[in-house]
């Protein structure tokens, strides 16, 4: 009896300190939650929780433009949240897994297709009146109104777009005996210009090149191809244009020597702000992005440079670039949709174009409208930074190529650049990899019909 | 009675790590048994595809066939010059030398940074133009290679940085070491052995339990490599570096293809389990265990 008795109390004890951890985890769980969304001090206003990405000085200016949204509203306020880039996605879908996700997520990823495809995300269409879905139909640029949907339905708004352009050195221009202000109206023109501007060693090693085209995605738009077919929906890559596009990259490397250029590129500073080899003089004209523009304005002030678009080689595109484009989107699940779709407009300036000029020139994002372009606050933008205008004609052009809105996006993205790394290394011939390309994604496809995915 | 009793305690103090145990292993473990046999995006509910996933990773995915190749190359060459370096260090570092505390502390380190850290600085060591390996070749007559950026170089490139941090094996080698019986050597001394037959026949198979252990430590760590290739090479160039937990992570994270990862783990694990099996199997021939 005895025994039993102290068998009993033990197992009493055993199950009042199994209980009280519980209860201890209990109280830390409640805690936790009750920390997640408790809002901050203020009025009695709905919370609209935004999660982004902006970082370092560019957190500040995106916290700038929710104070102007809530300074504007009262019935809303929004409530920023950074999240770290390279944790973004997966924290993003966890959340919307867990049935808690942000109101708005900022989305840098290219994958609107397949997260519209997985249920993440929410229609934004179905949320515009009549007047607002005309505006942005009919006034918005091509590459704002014509991304961000799948199978009909819009379910993320581009606000940002990236596109590409020449910078080039007037100075080496004027060094290697060429007018910098005849830049080459033909791909094949600057092709040539780029190799009088060549610097070599005295071992034949370069240290200066004048013009190295590389990144199939980003020479493609000009020569008329592009990854997608819309009338069958479908990815279309193995095209005579594609493959000029890669034959003419390839070909380039070639002249000058894989191995020299491969050594050539390994040397040189990082790609990022003040590193940029075409700061220090690497390359003489350097195909890159808007974002250049306020860099070389931090970076190297006193830098002496111009842009100029992209020339297309003969029977190309002109005002022709690929274009990563950044959005908003309601994730499904989101608690305060209406909220997030006010704010989604106020940013965007579906409802005041104007007014969101002023917000694209703290960002030194390129309008999305003409009448964003052709606001007060975007003239004197582009005064200050007048290299700004190309990027602006070619936002405007319809010759602007992104990413498919296949649901297999991230996949054909990656292949994409699997097969141009195989090309430009002289692994495969731009024929091969092109057939390489086709019959990666036709597999892949195949797979996800026999899986029962949307094709 | 009384051990019942202990028996309870026992558990009552093991189970916070019990509870955690069965929420945070065994629930994962079994859940993505599942959904290896269905089509997953974490977000909506899985839909049964019964062995779909297999199927195609078996038949139709070439980049499962070559991360399994890289990875196997990468086990084939790494563990054993892993063992073969840490042996070598460990024994070095096992002579009666002054000062010996602080070499110990000096191999030890690289083992102990952060694998992000590392890889980092590893990147610019390796840089074919700049970088200070290059140069050193360089400084003796020798073009370098272009090493991460060459499809021949990249995975052996990996494996040298893998043995940077061999110091943290070296120390359960010399953990074993020291706990060889001094009267061995004594005996085969007085036998008449020399050096090398001193560490052919007592020291290497009084250290087999050891060696063993890191083998099948090293082996299935091996199969897990990620941080490296994914923060030096993203599996390239030419895919010579995409290994097998590389791509998982793509297919489950990038692609949003839960089921397919999970079957891609699923072959990992069986995998793993068949070659620790053969380990095991081969020990009898080799391990030698004190008694």
């Amino acid at each position: 009896m005895k025994a039993n008795s102290a068998i009993l109390m033990t197992g009493l004890r055993v199950l009042g300190a199994m209980a009280l951890v519980a209860a201890i985890a209990l109280v830390l769980v409640s805690r936790a939650r009750m920390l997640a969304v408790v809002p901050p001090a203020g009025p009695a206003r709905i919370p609209v929780y935004y999660w982004h990405m902006w970082s370092g000085q560019w957190q500040p200016t995106m916290e700038h433009v929710v104070a102007e949204f809530n300074a504007s509203q009262t019935k809303y306020e929004v409530i920023p949240l950074q999240v770290p880039y390279g944790s973004a996605d997966s924290k993003f879908l966890m959340s919307v897994a867990g049935g808690n996700p942000p109101d708005v997520m900022a989305q840098w990823t290219q994958a609107i297709s397949t997260w519209s495809q997985d249920g993440v995300l929410q229609p934004l269409d179905t949320r515009m009146t009549p007047a607002e879905k005309k505006f942005f139909l009919n006034d918005t640029y091509p590459v704002i109104h014509q991304n961000g949907w799948y199978k009909g339905h819009l379910y993320g708004l581009v606000t940002s777009v990236d596109v590409y352009a020449c910078y080039y050195r007037p100075d080496q221009f004027r060094s290697a005996g060429l007018n910098p202000d005849r830049f080459p109206t033909t791909l094949e023109d600057l092709t040539a210009v780029g190799r009088k501007l060549d610097l070599k060693d005295g071992a034949g090693r370069f240290t200066r090149l004048g013009f190295l085209p590389s990144n199939f995605t980003n020479y493609a738009p000009s020569f008329g191809g592009g990854f997608y077919d819309p009338a069958t929906g479908t990815a279309l890559l193995n095209t005579s244009a594609n493959l000029r596009a890669m034959t003419y990259l390839v070909s380039t490397s070639e002249v000058l020597g894989l191995d020299k250029v491969r050594r050539f590129n390994s040397g040189l500073k990082s790609q990022n702000g003040a590193s940029w080899p075409f700061i220090d003089g690497s390359f003489s004209i350097a195909l890159d992005g808007e974002w250049r523009v306020k860099q070389l304005a931090q970076f190297a002030p006193g830098l002496e440079y111009r842009v100029a678009p992209l020339p297309p080689p003969a029977g190309g595109k002109p005002l022709a670039s690929f274009s990563n484009t950044g959005f908003l989107t309601i994730p499904a699940g989101a608690k305060h949709s209406e909220g997030a779709w006010e704010f989604i407009k106020f940013w965007s300036g579906l409802d005041h174009p104007a007014k969101a000029a002023k917000y694209a020139t703290w960002f030194g994002w390129l309008p999305t409208s003409p009448q964003m372009a052709q606001s007060p606050d975007y003239a004197a933008f582009l005064g200050k930074y007048p290299q700004y205008k190309t990027f602006v004609d070619l936002a405007a052009s319809p010759n602007i190529v992104t990413t498919p809105p296949v649901s297999y996006q991230l996949f054909l993205l990656d292949r994409i650049s699997a097969v141009d790394d195989l090309a430009a290394r002289g692994a495969l011939t731009p024929t091969q990899a092109l057939m390489k390309l086709e019959s990666d994604t036709a597999r892949e496809r195949a797979r996800r019909k026999e899986l029962g995915y949307d094709q | 009675m009384v051990s019942a009793k202990k028996s309870l305690v026992g558990y009552a103090f093991i189970a916070p790590w019990l509870l955690g145990f069965l929420a945070f292993t065994v629930y994962p473990f079994l859940s993505s048994l599942y959904f290896s046999f269905t089509r997953y995006d974490i977000v909506t509910a899985p839909v049964w595809v019964g062995g779909a996933n297999y199927r195609a990773l078996l038949t139709g995915d070439p980049l499962f066939w070559k991360s399994l190749g890289v990875t196997f190359q990468f086990a084939l060459v790494a563990v054993p010059l892993a063992i073969v370096f840490g042996v070598t260090l460990a024994l070095l570092l096992n002579l009666n030398l002054r000062g010996m505390g602080l070499y110990r502390t000096i191999f030890f380190l690289p083992s102990i940074l952060p694998t992000v850290a590392t890889s980092v600085v590893f990147l610019w060591l390796f840089n074919p133009a700049i970088g200070l390996v290059n140069r050193l070749l360089h400084a003796v007559g020798v073009t370098g290679p272009e090493w991460l950026q060459s499809p021949v170089w990249a995975l052996p490139s990996l494996v040298i940085l893998s043995l940077w941090a061999v110091g943290g094996s070296m120390v359960i080698y010399l953990a074993g070491l020291k706990d060889i019986p001094t009267h061995l050597y004594e005996a085969a001394t007085i036998d008449g052995a020399n050096a090398w037959q001193r560490l052919r026949h007592v020291t290497l198979p009084m250290l087999s339990p050891v060696i063993f252990f890191n083998l099948v430590m090293g082996l299935i760590g091996v199969f897990q490599y990620f941080t490296e290739p994914y923060i030096m090479t993203q599996g390239g160039p030419e895919d010579s570096t995409h290994f097998y937990a590389l791509y998982i992570f793509e297919r489950a994270w990038r692609y949003l293809d839960m089921g397919y990862a999970s079957a891609m783990a699923w072959v990992l694990f069986l995998l793993i389990v068949t070659l620790t099996g053969l380990l095991f199997w081969t020990q009898k021939r080799w391990v030698h265990y004190e008694g």
